[in-house]
């Protein structure tokens, strides 16, 4: 402490003193896991009243508007969001977390009905303004406070699909007698629309890995129309009991196709025929049959499918996928009879020869459509020169799409998209970013698949466009 | 209508920047004599002061329950003494809960600040906001009422112009009361040429730091001749509190004003407070506020805060003839300071400001950011 005299009061002293006492905050279950959520998955959650249907956000545990308890209603709402007032703090002090002059502005995230304070930076303050878009700026290092988002700045501007889709042509299918001659100069068609496909769930990921991953039919519908929304035109879907186990059961199938049908009537749906581990071949096969989607999966090898470790080598689950000749051409069958067009997954080569000489029981319908299938532990690694040697095998009006376990994702669509092929992306392949961030959803994945094909000058294809260019017809 | 209880007498001390050579408890001691004085009142355990609310913040006093710091110097020693740590217009709140619930009959209503103490009022203010997702952010409340001044002056049509008004017709006001925190006497360009402080508030937009103290005595209606010929009465109190999170409300739609208002006004059976009320002081921590708390007492129609100004209504209902809060008392007190103005008025003591004849009168504070809390007493000669 330091004393001093006071010009004019010689006989007096003031003292100068601090508070300053050191403290732990317990932040509350839902305030600690709001924090920690953005700490870990930098995703922002908030809590939804089901008697008021507000979303609230900051989080909390009853609404005080019907006092319901609202502690485990908790919903993603979007890192972007819409700034509805601000202030530029124009003085300096030492509560302050910028200089000044910095913006303070109340900002209401896509999904939230409750605007939240919060810094707005990276902008010109005068080009602030009610209205703006913008999207949170995670930190880098944590503090478990609301500066876990460190910031928000101006959202990059971003065209829907569906916008620059409704402006442009529609494809039409030409005749190409050619196609493979192109495609072999590695000079493909690069107007020909890209049809991208987002697998939601698979078998193995889990809502423990990604909370976006959907179980129920709700969640696949959620899920199908953001994907649709950021550019998909198909979606692959396992679907899952309640408690996430992959399910053959047709009643539980039949409610995920028929809530994703209902949410967003013009995806394609392709349904899986392997559904998960330890399936038999009629369990595969008749939910198919009995469902009949517009495309379902049709995989070509008997073959390892399991878990191992990418590092070590060290095996986790062993298991092997059956697909003998016979299953590989009553499924083909039973899908063409039922008018599902068969997506054939080639693992490596050699299934892809399968599903050639099985073809010649004349079995598949032109156009065919194969999917390059990589990383699989148990199949082929993503190769480029062995994409091009598949590619080149293909039957000449055949399509190509292609999809990668892990971090093959992003580089195997992307060398996809450059020879004229089509993506695939989704959380059953893999849950991150090419940042390495866990995504928000497949349709996160989508959006960077549609940045590539925005990259390359390709269209991305309309659902009805894609129908054209698979050979399917519309449920 | 409800009993009420009689203000006898009140006392202060001047308002001013900043009282280096007195301590809080100097300032204190002034008003106590004056009460002293004034009423002859007792610490009679018979018949005297055995009641004693005191208003203060512990942060404003860096010290923790710091009434602690000055209970002697208001008599509360071996007496009942509770302090009250918001805004002071519910201290009166409280007593008159004390004495019509028939607890005490005679309590002496204490209050002090001294803004000058801390390094930064805004500090004091940011640490009002919970540790986790708002004081980080470096939320105070000035950057707070910006947000919502931003938001109201777009719904009611006011102009930095009508702020200027605001805060000139103050400054001229604060130069009638004796009591007034001295202040340089401005033009409405100059407030129009004052630097952005929090867009859209401008530095003079914003009250002053201010340090000030005063002291009411307050009792029951039968006993208010013993300690005074000329007692004012609260006939009726209410008070709001709105929600906590900025976005969980519509700032502008003044939900808690309007409620505290209400249930004063209901208390002391006021019909229509433009025609039953002569006299209003509002608690404008900044310009905006002044328009907006009319609105919210009802004497300006909603969203036309604009044209209330450029209608002279500021004249018109007489308000804030004391300078307001925008002329300078500390957060704190606003209210206790706009209770004493009507006081002044209603016992016929507001010299050259006085409004001839004045009835009734209404006294309004808030607290929190953006108004969260809000309180209204309606007082009567
Ligand atoms: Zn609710």
């Amino acid at each position: 402490m330091t004393t001093k005299q006071m010009k004019g009061f010689e006989d007096s002293y003031v003292v100068e003193g601090r508070m300053a006492l050191p403290y732990t905050y317990f932040a509350g279950r839902v305030g600690s896991k709001f924090i920690t959520t953005i700490r870990d998955q930098k995703k922002i959650m908030g809590v939804k009243c089901p008697t008021c249907n507000v979303v609230y956000l900051p989080p909390r545990q009853v609404c005080d508007k019907d006092f319901t308890d609202i502690r485990d209603k908790w919903v993603d709402v979007s890192n972007t969001g819409t700034v509805s007032n601000f202030t530029v703090v124009r003085y300096d002090d030492k509560h302050l977390p910028r200089k000044a002059p910095f913006v303070l502005a109340l900002i209401k995230l896509d999904g939230a009905d409750t605007p939240f304070m919060h810094i707005l930076e990276e902008c010109e303050i005068v080009e602030v303004k009610i209205g703006m878009k913008v999207e949170a700026v995670f930190a880098k290092e944590t503090t478990n406070t609301i500066l876990d988002i460190d910031h928000f700045k101006p959202a990059a501007e971003r065209i829907s699909v569906h916008e620059i889709n409704a402006t442009r042509k529609q494809w039409v299918p030409v005749d190409e007698p050619d196609t493979q001659g192109k495609r072999k100069g590695g000079k493909p068609d690069m107007s020909k629309p890209v049809i991208i496909t987002a697998a939601l769930s698979g078998a193995a990921t889990m809502k423990n890995q990604i909370s976006s991953v959907p179980y129920t039919p709700a969640e696949f519908a959620e899920e199908a129309y953001k994907c649709w929304k950021a550019g998909a035109a198909m979606v692959h879907v396992h679907a899952r009991e309640d408690a996430g186990m992959a399910t053959h059961e047709h009643a539980r199938i039949k409610a995920t196709y028929d809530a994703i049908k209902d949410k967003c009537p013009d995806i394609i749906i392709c349904l899986t025929s392997a559904v998960g581990m330890g399936k038999t071949a009629e369990q595969r096969l008749s939910q198919i049959v009995a469902i009949k989607p517009e495309v379902a999966s049709l995989n070509t090898n008997s073959m390892n499918f399991g878990i191992v470790d990418r590092k070590t080598g060290k095996v986790f689950i062993d298991y092997v996928f059956e697909n003998t000749f016979t299953m590989v051409q009553d499924f083909g069958k039973a899908m063409e009879e039922n008018g599902v067009k068969p997506e054939i997954e080639c693992y490596d080569m050699g299934g892809l020869d399968n599903a050639m000489l099985i073809g010649r029981q004349g079995i598949f319908t032109d156009p065919m459509n194969f999917n390059f299938v990589w990383g699989v532990a148990g199949g082929q690694a993503f190769r480029a020169e062995s994409f091009i040697a598949m590619m080149n095998a293909l039957p000449a009006k055949a399509n190509f799409t292609t999809c990668g376990v892990g971090t093959d994702q992003f580089p195997c669509i992307m060398q996809s998209c450059i020879l004229g092929g089509h993506m695939r992306v989704g959380l059953e392949d893999n849950i991150k970013m090419p940042n390495g961030d866990l995504a928000k959803g497949s349709y996160e994945q989508v959006e960077v698949a549609v940045a590539i094909a925005n990259n390359l000058g390709r269209p991305v294809a309309t659902t009805d466009e894609a129908r054209l260019i698979m050979g399917i017809k519309k449920r | 209508m409800a009993n009420k209880i009689a203000i006898c007498a009140v006392a202060q001390i001047k308002n001013d920047p900043n009282y280096h050579y007195l301590r809080f408890q100097n300032m204190l001691l002034e008003c106590f004599e004056s009460i002293m004085k004034q009423t002859k009142v007792t610490f009679d355990m018979e018949k005297g002061i055995r009641t004693i609310i005191t208003c203060s913040d512990d942060m404003f006093d860096a010290r923790t329950i710091s009434n602690n710091g000055m209970t002697d110097v208001v008599g509360a020693h071996f007496r009942g003494e509770e302090k009250m740590a918001q805004e002071s217009i519910n201290g009166l709140g409280y007593a008159m809960a004390c004495i019509l619930s028939g607890h005490d009959d005679l309590i002496l209503f204490m209050g002090h600040c001294k803004e000058s103490q801390g390094e930064s009022r805004r500090m004091v203010s940011n640490l009002a906001y919970d540790p986790f997702y708002c004081r980080p952010l470096g939320m105070d409340y000035h950057n707070v009422d910006a947000m919502q001044a931003r938001a109201y002056m777009e719904k009611s049509s006011v102009t930095d112009e009508h702020l200027a008004k605001v805060v000139v017709r103050s400054r001229k006001n604060g130069k009638n009361n004796p009591y007034g925190r001295e202040n340089k006497i401005v033009t409405e360009k100059e407030v129009l040429q004052s630097p952005m402080y929090s867009d859209p508030l401008r530095e003079l937009y914003v009250y002053p730091v201010t340090d000030w103290a005063y002291g009411m005595l307050l009792c029951s209606e039968e006993r208010a001749k013993e300690f005074t010929k000329n007692p004012v009465y609260i006939t009726g109190y209410g008070s709001c509190m709105d929600t906590y999170f900025l976005g969980d409300k519509d700032i502008t739609s003044n939900f808690s004003l309007k409620n505290a208002s209400q249930r004063a006004y209901a208390k002391a059976g006021i019909k229509d407070p433009k025609k039953d009320i002569q006299l209003f002081e509002l608690s404008d921590h900044a310009a905006y506020q002044l328009p907006m708390w009319a609105e919210g007492v009802g004497i300006a129609d909603e969203g036309k805060g604009g044209k209330w100004i450029d209608d002279g209504g500021m004249d018109k209902f007489n308000v804030n003839l004391s300078g307001g809060q925008l002329n300078g008392n500390p957060l704190l007190l606003g209210g206790a300071a706009r209770a004493i103005e009507c006081y002044y008025h209603l016992s016929n003591q507001a010299g050259d400001r006085q409004v001839k004849g004045a009835k009734r009168a209404v006294a309004q504070a808030n607290y929190g950011g953006a108004g969260q809390h809000q309180a209204v007493i309606v007082m009567e000669s």
